[in-house]
């Protein structure tokens, strides 16, 4: 499927959220693909699924599945439909695309520029008979796998971590708003599904400390020690859902270049509950891991947005 | 004595069915490069992220025109790249 899917193939991917109601070219062609299948979107409603179709707009195949063998399936059977297609529809350069115009600015999103793009992936873990952390397991399907999301920073705030004149042995805390935005926006359980984020008063403790380890002309480098408490009610033993977190991490700064080299923040600790869109969690407390990573942003899937970012406003906190 | 042990049983009961407060530990330094791995997706669980996938439909659309290539779209609510 790797094989299929990378060379015969133009491999793209999408979030129907924003494809479904973007008005511009992009979203025009979208729908004009999709209304060929069975899902037409009526009344707003997703058209999510698995697309084959041409450049020019002809859908070969559609189904609405994730089993690989199904998938495959679907691939092979649209290729096999676009290898009969004339040679003015499929020969390169028969069809002529120009540019998309103007995006939507309401369902498009961009990395903020020379701003940071992290890795963030999240984890069900449990507990081995000495206490170790091992990989946890669970009904669903895929919920034992890791899943992905982003996390963006503007240029502005991964600036304000690294304070002028700082020296071994100083302690800062982490910006606020930067803090915020880890907290109701990835301290989350996407394993199963899209997640509910954390409003601002379920944040019941966010507690970020940067403490300098190292500053000098050729390196900076700061570690991260924290404590988070999300929680659904003020008093956690009573909330449905909630995550009580600690945080470690390391930030490494290359002053010559002025580029961050490392940005990895490990939060480790036990979640409950579930939500509308992402049922079969496992009963009670339970270990849940979640890593950030610097992405180096050189591939076009590191600029698919955060999830929160579809209130892009509310996720930048303006 | 009956009354006692129904009660404690039940209480044992509801204590199971609660979450139980348990705060978390400090995460060791020494472990962390461990934990971190083991919350990354590995190898075998990352087969599909090999394929080069575009971020935008529009810019897939050119480079199927131009390379004479059908275009694989996989679209889901909640981006298949950046949730779940």
């Amino acid at each position: 499927m790797v094989k299929l899917a990378s060379e015969d193939f133009i491999p793209v991917t999408g979030d129907d959220w924003y494809q479904r109601r973007r008005e511009d070219a992009e979203g025009e062609f979208f729908r004009k693909v999709a209304d060929q299948g069975p899902r037409k979107g009526a009344g707003g409603g997703t058209r999510q699924g698995i697309y084959c179709f041409t450049a020019a707009g002809k859908l070969l195949a559609y189904k609405n599945a994730q089993d690989a063998d199904v998938m495959r399936e679907v691939v092979e059977r649209a290729l096999a439909d676009w290898k009969k297609l004339p040679a003015d529809e499929r020969d390169p350069g028969a069809v002529k695309v120009g540019d998309a115009g103007k995006p939507d600015k309401r369902y498009h999103r961009a990395p903020p520029a020379d701003g940071l793009i992290l890795n963030v992936y999240t984890r069900i873990l449990e507990r081995d008979g000495k206490g170790d952390y091992r990989k946890g397991s669970c009904d669903t399907a895929g919920g034992d796998l890791s899943a992905r999301d982003h996390l963006w920073l503007t240029k502005g705030e991964w600036q304000a971590l690294l304070p002028k004149d700082v020296k071994a042995g100083d302690h800062f805390a982490m910006p606020a708003a930067v803090a915020q935005r880890i907290t109701r926006y990835h301290l989350v359980d996407d394993t199963r599904g899209e997640p509910p984020f954390w409003s601002a008063e379920q944040v019941r403790k966010a507690e970020m400390r940067w403490t300098v380890e190292e500053a000098t002309a050729a390196t900076v480098r700061l570690r991260l020690d924290g404590e988070a408490l999300l929680a659904t009610d003020a008093d956690p033993k009573k909330a449905e859902r909630g995550y009580e977190a600690r945080l470690l991490g390391y930030l490494e700064y290359d002053p010559a270049k002025k580029v961050v080299t490392r940005f990895d923040v490990l939060a480790l600790g036990d979640h409950w509950g579930e939500s509308e869109l992402t049922r079969g969690a496992r009963a009670g407390r339970q270990p849940l891991g979640v890593a950030f990573a610097l992405s180096k942003g050189d591939k076009p899937a590191d600029t698919v947005p955060p999830q929160a970012a579809r209130d892009f406003g509310a996720y930048l906190g303006k | 004595m009956f009354r006692t042990r129904l009660t404690l049983a039940v209480g044992a009961l509801v204590c199971l069915a609660l979450p139980v407060a348990r705060p978390a530990p400090p995460i060791a330094v020494n472990q962390f490069l461990e934990l971190q791995a083991l919350v990354k997706p590995n190898k075998s669980e990352d087969k599909w992220a090999e394929i080069p996938w575009q971020a935008s439909l529009w810019e897939a659309r050119k480079q199927a025109a131009a390379q004479g290539k059908p275009i694989l779209l996989w679209e889901m609510d909640g981006h298949p790249l950046g949730c779940t």
